[in-house]
């Protein structure tokens, strides 16, 4: 049968999302559906490009800690941590273990603020079907919960880095300086109390209401032996990857699309790219074994089967790794002692490193080469919101085609649902990377 | 009394002085009692509707859409509050104004045609009338609580705008330019993060822009006089305020 385009027209509908709330960052959502098919899906990012990539080249190797903090508000530590370890790579030196652990603490910091500010005032509100964490009276007490738990990785990013967005402690070879035993250890009763209280709120996450939308997919994160990971280890996926860094970030293939300020990204395979997923669900399926006994009973007890392989349960992984962060905090301050050298000397050399390390958010990827007077020549930048977005799109591909015959309505708002369960950073992702070719 | 309606609206920027709003997390809970949140996208669903008595802006203008919706912005609050380096002097992204956009654009996106953006990164202040600005890369989330309680009460946020230098004085912090020979900019840099970074034990990068009346010439030959090329001291000056600094410069230069 012949039809006409205005009948086709008639069977076609479009879902769209202007502008996403409760993510960080600037986006929007467009589903187009034709005769019961999904034909068009784009998250469009329409975030203002900053060219960080650009003027990075031709700063000398000191300003790049300070300069990529300034990607993001949210996790500016992430950014600091790839960035110093890739140019300590460079220079050859490696720091020593109060400093590694240090630097470790602060990751908890920031993975304690950037978690429990998602959990609790961006993707709880999902749960309740309320637009904000202070609109109803029954949720503003889960709400000041995050918040409480929010000041303490604050605090702690504070005691270590000055401040909590955009810290000025971190320099190549170590920090400008230690932070002293008092201040770390006077924070540790709050800590403890904010253990209990964090291992007792993945019961709370593990009882919200889930759409089902369990699939095969490929779970990206570092490993490491002996550690669950932040700033060390091999890049490995349930799909059988796992290689150093530097060989990883060879099997990224970024691309462009025509509405999206951010690239996206894949894993080369023979003969396409396939959207892989990275953050708190790929560390916590990959990385189940590193966590405290504790920390495992309880996912047991919450009655969490593992690996988990619906994306959109990632506030699950979110708040057991928010537990493990208060666990490693805690742990690190006992085992602190004031140690006077606050960072090893480096002498400047030319070369190139590749680091990653795990962001809230996960694997960010770095790439620097330096000249021989320490300046920048060439360097790559691979967000985790980046990586992800290939995936979110596939994501929300399969729950439509699940969903067809559903009200547009409750398309469009799980699909922003499915969105925010990433944790997005979009200011984070509009910085893209440059292939080698300059 | 009926509460002040605020909206908090971002450009170009990292959100960390929006994060700010929610890192006051003893007093977020009061600013919603005594304030109506209507807009606010990253932390709520609200939808932007009718006008407001105070709008909180975080970001620079750089691209064309940007410039058109501030205006609306402006038409819409009595008050407008830029909090930020990027909303009150441009922000790191204004390193693109020494540069060439075509350059930039090219080393980033594989299809550059189709990323739209302006050549320059520029504060809110250059395109509409700005009531209030509160300085610094990020905001101190203090110098946030004062202007929202001043604003209550009918007073002037006191905000001091002197050079850093009184801070490390008051703290007392040893020179870092003087006794350590560092290049600090405390001397042009106005107060205002509690004199973080000389506390660490090192030079003041700038994160809250030039202070009133800076001599950065004078501060400049000195630098030089410690062994820094001119690249250098440009170097120190184009960071997250290098749109404003420069400017005072070339102002101080008159």
């Amino acid at each position: 049968m012949h039809i006409g385009r205005c009948e086709l027209k008639a069977l076609s509908k479009i879902i769209k999302v202007d502008y996403l709330s409760r993510v960080e960052g600037e986006g929007g959502l467009v589903i187009e559906i034709k005769d019961d098919r999904t034909v068009r899906l784009r998250v469009n990012i329409f975030e203002a490009p900053r060219f960080f990539e650009s003027f990075l080249r031709g700063r000398p190797y000191f300003d790049v800690m300070d300069f990529t903090a300034r990607i993001c508000g949210i996790c500016p530590v992430a950014y600091q941590m790839s960035s110093v370890h890739a140019i300590e790579k460079i220079f050859n030196i490696e720091v020593e273990k109060p400093i590694k652990e240090l630097r470790r603490l602060l990751y908890c910091g920031e993975w304690i603020e950037s978690h429990a500010l998602h959990i609790y005032l961006l993707n709880g509100p999902d749960f309740y079907n309320i637009e904000s964490a202070w609109s109803s009276k029954e949720y503003l007490t889960i709400a000041k919960k995050g918040l409480y738990f929010k000041k303490l990785g604050n605090e702690i990013l504070t005691i270590l880095g000055g401040r909590s967005v955009h810290p000025i402690s971190i320099r190549v070879g170590g920090f400008y300086k230690m932070p002293d035993k008092k201040s770390l250890s006077a924070l540790l009763p709050e800590l403890k109390k904010a253990y209990e209280e964090s291992l007792k709120e993945i019961k709370w996450v593990a009882g919200l209401q889930f759409n089902d939308n369990s699939w095969d997919t490929e779970y990206v994160s570092l490993i490491h032996d002996n550690e669950y990971p932040m700033n060390y280890g091999n890049v490995a996926s349930n799909k059988g990857l796992n290689m150093p860094m530097e060989k990883f970030i060879e099997n990224v293939q970024e691309y462009q699309v025509n509405y999206s300020t951010a690239l996206h990204s894949g894993l080369k395979r023979d003969s396409y790219v396939s959207p892989y997923v990275v953050g708190p669900l790929s560390r916590l399926n990959l990385n189940y074994e590193k966590l405290p006994a504790e920390i495992q009973n309880m996912i047991k007890e919450a009655g969490i089967s593992l690996p988990i392989t619906n994306t959109h349960m990632s506030i699950i992984a979110r708040s057991v790794e928010l537990a493990y962060a208060f666990y490693e905090a805690i742990r690190i301050i006992n085992e602190y002692n004031e140690y006077d050298r606050s960072f090893i000397d480096s002498e400047l050399k030319e070369g190139e490193a590749v680091w990653i390390t795990e962001a809230p958010r996960g694997i960010l990827i770095h790439r620097y080469e330096l000249d021989n007077s320490g300046y920048v020549k060439n360097c790559t930048i691979i967000p985790p919101t980046s990586q992800n977005f290939a995936h979110i799109e596939a994501d929300i591909y399969r729950f439509v085609q699940n969903n067809i015959d559903k009200p547009e309505d409750f398309i469009k708002k799980e699909s922003e649902k499915i969105i925010r369960s990433y944790d997005p950073c979009i200011s984070c992702s509009v910085h893209v990377v440059k292939t080698r070719n300059c | 009394m009926k509460k002040p309606r605020i909206g908090i609206f971002k450009f170009t920027s990292c959100d960390g002085c929006q994060l700010t709003i929610l890192n006051m997390e003893d007093e977020i809970i009061d600013i919603i009692e005594l304030f109506d949140i209507a807009y606010f996208r990253e932390a709520t669903d609200k939808p932007l509707r009718g006008q407001f008595d105070i709008s909180i802006v975080e970001g620079s203008i750089s691209t064309d859409w940007q410039k058109e919706e501030i205006v609306d912005i402006r038409e819409n609050s009595r008050h407008l509050i830029t909090i930020g380096a990027c909303a009150t002097s441009g922000g790191l992204q204004a390193l693109r104004n020494w540069a060439s956009l075509s350059s930039y654009k090219k080393y980033v996106y594989p299809t550059p045609d189709i990323i739209n953006a302006l050549s320059t990164s520029t504060p809110i202040s250059d395109h509409v009338y700005v009531d209030y600005e509160l300085w610094g890369c990020p905001i101190n989330k203090h110098a946030l609580s004062e202007t929202l309680v001043s604003f209550l009460i009918g007073k002037r946020p006191g905000i001091p705008k002197y050079s850093l230098c009184m801070e490390c004085k008051r703290h007392g912090i040893p020179c870092v330019l003087v006794s350590a020979g560092e290049p600090c900019l405390g001397p042009i840099t106005k107060t205002g993060c509690g004199a973080l970074c000389t506390s660490f034990g090192r030079p003041c990068y700038g994160c809250f822009g030039p202070k009133d009346d800076a001599n950065i010439e004078s501060l400049l030959r000195h630098f030089q006089n410690i062994g820094l090329t001119q690249k250098d001291c440009m170097s120190l000056l184009d960071k997250m305020n290098s749109y404003a600094y420069r400017k005072v410069r070339i102002e101080g230069i008159k």
